[in-house]
């Protein structure tokens, strides 16, 4: 197969006759368990159980209903510590001989349900009369389109801002291909294109005061979902080093056209990525896909503090990645024409737990080693862009320049602006901006009508 | 395996090696099909049904499909095949090679008539090919002419008197094949009996419709855009089958061998037919599942069974249920029971709750908290669909409460309508067979 086609095929989902057979599987509990583990409030018991009685596009409806970006959350929640934690197939398999702990696999029968609607055309949401209050959004990720797809369900008009040239903010940018493909998004988009929700692509609201002078330009209600789309930087550089990047920076380039680019950077060289968190395995696993010699992941603590999913480190494992633990970068080794030669690290050992709960790496004196590298990326963590401040300057902010917001209702101190997704939480997952843009969705419609 | 244990019946005075024999259908057609499956361990052949080239016999297209439960892919097959096309003097051909090269296997010839001189000329066709025994086919669904197929199974006076005429014609054993599709089967095989039937066989497929197409609404299988209503078999028919082999085998009147089938997949199966009253097992639609390889483990499968029960011989295993098959009257209503938990081993799925609320006493209360059931015993009906959903194996059982014990009146949902009631009670008398 051609290495592309490689990179931007996902994963194959389940098929109808697997979806049944492991519906089948479903307990069908009372009470059910799974129903009560979604930040977004999805009932898988009901889906199932839809599923299990034939009744698929009763099945689809739940689910769409529910949540437009049902696929999307379908392939990339980290489901084992949702609702498939409680799932009692678990249990009930450690009893039978079919498989111990085995859940079902909730996830992958919701992505399968949501790819089925597209295959079979069944569009399960119908819009309702026509309002008159017009909300807009800026960001077209998760949250903005969570927010958007509910409220255009009611029959408001909806208009999304977003600054980059494609809708899907972290669903487009910030995901490798191989874990979620751009036809799949395609798809999930078109089902909130189909709502009547309106896209302004390349249109940023940056600039003083742009996101809240939306409030005077015909716009009844602002949600913010602008995500979080600087980096954390690991050594304050005063001169840029080529050949270091941002996950950010990285992960976007593999989706916006420079993939080819990014590959002749990356085959056959060395490659440091830093940071322990499902990014960062992103960024390790596609560098292992393009063809990197050798793939290092840098983590300055043990593997069990990881933030990054069981299956995320054992995926990145199998795919050869060497994972560097207790190791802490210090610096960066250029060459000539600030190129990137190596990553200054230290040891580290653990000491006394820190105010996270968990043992403090601590740098082990004269332990100093230069690990000889042609890229490194940052996947440490994300930020505002730093000036999104003045997009919105009378909104509060907490530290960090989050915004802060009730969390209850997802509204800002003014009037009319609400927000959601990263913006409000720092990074989390598309489940949670899903359930935001719904909570602001609920609050929005109180706010017009009371 | 267990090596002491005697598989062997004697049927009619030809001995088999054991009970397990392929049925009349596909799964015997012809020679090279019926010699690998005795290799296989299968211990004779009903072979398919013959007829005398009269009337030419074309398959339909498709001519199978079958019925699904859930992922399951097959708890029922749906046939539209007919007898054999095959011309009379192949399948005779084919009988002797069998008997040349397996002499100690014994060929039963299944044939069908339209009238008695056919029915006759096949019968003879057969002795004179070395044929052991022959089968009667009174009861193929299909079969649409008047005094042929089912339709003779259900035209009794037909059927005595092609039994009796096909009797007369052989020295052969003849054992007549029943049609399901009838409410009381020892009434036509006593008909058999009286034109001098050695044996019974039965069930043949159960008429019925596997699936209609949801775009099309066509009945499958789909014959170019017809469907029919035709021959149910498999593992759905099971209960059907043995109803009809314990009910002829608790006909003292009747008293013939009987040869047992529909739905035999496992040892297990097989076993009950026995236990009901056969002493030959035929098989069709597991082979058609599954091939002639099931029958290592039929084999296996009842040796062992037999070596761990201390049973020697399978004659000891026939009928052996039929002393505790009773009519419901003979139930001892005085005793009473509950079901009991091992909650240790629950899981926590809750669907006893919803089955004793939706479809029982009421008497499983849940426990949010800790998702578990809470049984108030006094409620509980002993019905046991808690223990048919149950997870986990063993969890529910039944127990016994001592005598005296009383079950709760289902409680009457408002009693301030009593005013309103319009009721007599019923004062006349009538038959009481049936009062508990």
């Amino acid at each position: 197969m051609n290495p592309a086609t490689h990179f931007r095929q996902m994963r194959k989902g389940l098929d109808l006759p697997q979806a049944i057979a492991e519906a089948d599987r479903c307990l069908l509990c009372h009470d059910a368990p799974c129903s009560r583990g979604c930040p977004a409030d999805t009932r898988p018991a009901e889906f199932i159980r839809k599923l299990r009685f034939r009744n698929i596009t009763g099945a689809i409806r739940t689910i769409k209903e529910n949540n437009i970006l049902g696929g999307a959350c379908g392939e990339l929640c980290p489901t084992h510590r949702l609702c498939e934690k409680a799932c009692s197939a678990r249990f009930a398999s450690r009893a039978r001989p079919e498989g111990a702990d085995r859940p079902i696999p909730i996830g992958q029968i919701q992505r399968f349900l949501v790819e089925h609607s597209w295959q079979i055309g069944f569009k399960p949401l119908r819009k309702s009369a026509v309002r008159s209050e017009h909300l807009a959004v800026v960001g077209s990720g998760p949250a903005g389109l969570s927010c958007a797809a509910e409220l255009a369900k009611s029959g408001y008009p909806v208009t999304i801002f977003e600054s980059r040239p494609e809708p899907g903010g972290v669903l487009r940018y910030g995901v490798v291909s191989y874990r979620f493909s751009l036809d799949f998004l395609r798809n999930e988009l078109k089902d909130v294109e189909d709502l009547g929700v309106g896209f302004k692509c390349n249109h940023p609201v940056e600039g003083l005061a742009g996101a809240e002078n939306l409030l005077k330009q015909g716009f009844q209600a602002v949600f913010l979902a602008p995500g979080l789309w600087a980096a954390e930087a690991l050594v304050p550089k005063s001169q840029p080093i080529s050949g270091v990047y941002s996950s950010v920076g990285y992960l976007s380039a593999l989706r916006d056209g420079r993939l080819r680019e990014m590959a002749d950077r990356i085959t056959g060289r060395t490659v440091a990525v830093i940071g322990g968190g499902s990014v960062a395995m992103d960024c390790v696993e596609s560098a292992a896909r393009l063809g990197a010699r050798d793939v290092y992941l840098v983590y300055r603590r043990s593997y069990a503090q990881m933030p990054a999913e069981p299956d995320e480190r054992v995926e990145a494992q199998s795919a050869g990645v060497h994972f560097l633990l207790l190791n802490q970068p210090v610096d960066y080794v250029a060459g000539r024409g600030r190129r990137l030669k190596g990553l200054k690290l230290v040891r580290t050992r653990l000491a006394a737990p820190d105010g996270s709960g968990r043992r403090r790496p601590q740098p082990v004196r004269g332990s100093e080693w230069i690990l000889d590298c042609d890229v490194v990326i940052e996947a440490i963590g994300n930020r505002p862009a730093p000036d999104s401040p003045n997009w919105y300057p009378r909104v509060k902010l907490s530290g960090n320049n989050l915004i802060r917001v009730n969390p209850l209702t997802g509204r800002t101190s003014v009037r009319g602006i609400f927000a959601g997704g990263d913006i409000v939480r720092g990074p989390a997952l598309v489940v949670q901006a899903v359930a935001d843009g719904k909570t602001a969705a609920r609050a929005i419609r109180q706010y017009w009508h009371g | 395996m267990a090596t002491n244990i005697d598989l062997s019946v004697d049927f009619c005075g030809l001995l088999f090696k054991n009970p397990f024999l392929l049925s009349s259908s596909p799964v015997s057609n012809s020679a090279e099909m019926v010699e690998r499956a005795f290799q296989a361990g299968w211990s004779g052949v009903v072979f398919k049904t013959l007829n005398s080239d009269r009337l030419p016999i074309t398959h339909p297209s498709p001519r199978m499909h079958y019925v699904g439960y859930g992922s399951q892919r097959a708890m029922a097959y749906q046939n539209v095949e007919q007898i054999s096309d095959r011309p009379l003097r192949h399948n005779l051909l084919e009988f002797l090679y069998l008997k040349k090269h397996y002499p100690d296997y014994p060929i039963v010839a299944s044939i069908m008539g339209f009238f008695e001189d056919e029915w006759v000329y096949l019968a003879k066709a057969c002795e004179d090919n070395g044929a052991d025994m022959l089968e009667l086919n009174f009861s193929c669904p299909h079969m649409c002419i008047e005094g042929s197929g089912h339709k003779v199974g259900q035209a009794f006076h037909l059927l005595e008197r092609f039994t009796a005429a096909v009797k007369q014609a052989v020295s052969i054993p003849v054992m007549a094949k029943m049609t399901p599709n009838i409410t009381d089967m020892t009434e036509p095989a006593l008909y058999a009996k009286k034109g001098g039937a050695d044996a019974i066989s039965a069930i043949n497929t159960v008429r019925g419709i596997s699936e209609i197409g949801r775009e099309d609404w066509v009945p499958r299988p789909n014959v170019f855009g017809v469907g029919a209503i035709s021959g149910t078999s498999g593992p759905a028919v099971k209960p059907i089958g043995l109803n009809f082999i314990a009910s002829m085998a608790r006909c003292r009147e009747l008293g013939l061998p009987l040869s047992g089938m529909g739905g035999i997949e496992t040892w297990v199966d097989a076993l009950e037919y026995l236990l009901v009253g056969a002493t030959t097992l035929q098989v069709t639609s597991g082979i058609m599942h599954y091939g002639y390889r099931i029958v290592e483990d039929l084999i296996e499968g009842l040796s062992d069974y037999m070596a761990l029960k201390g049973i020697g011989r399978v004659p000891e295993l026939i009928g052996r249920a039929l002393p505790h098959l009773q009519e419901t009257e003979h139930f001892d209503l005085g005793r009473q029971g509950i079901v009991q938990y091992k909650l240790d081993q629950c899981i926590g799925c809750g669907q006893c709750h919803i089955v004793c609320s939706d479809a029982a006493g009421q008497a499983i209360e849940w426990d949010p908290r800790k998702r578990r059931p809470r049984l108030i015993e006094d409620k509980c009906l002993s019905c046991m669909l808690c223990q048919a959903v149950c997870p986990v194996p063993g969890l529910i059982t039944y127990k016994e409460m001592p005598a005296g014990w009383r079950r709760r009146e289902t409680a009457v949902k408002d009693k301030s309508l009593e005013p309103e009631l319009k009721h007599e009670s019923f004062k006349k008398e009538g038959p009481h067979e049936c009062a508990a």
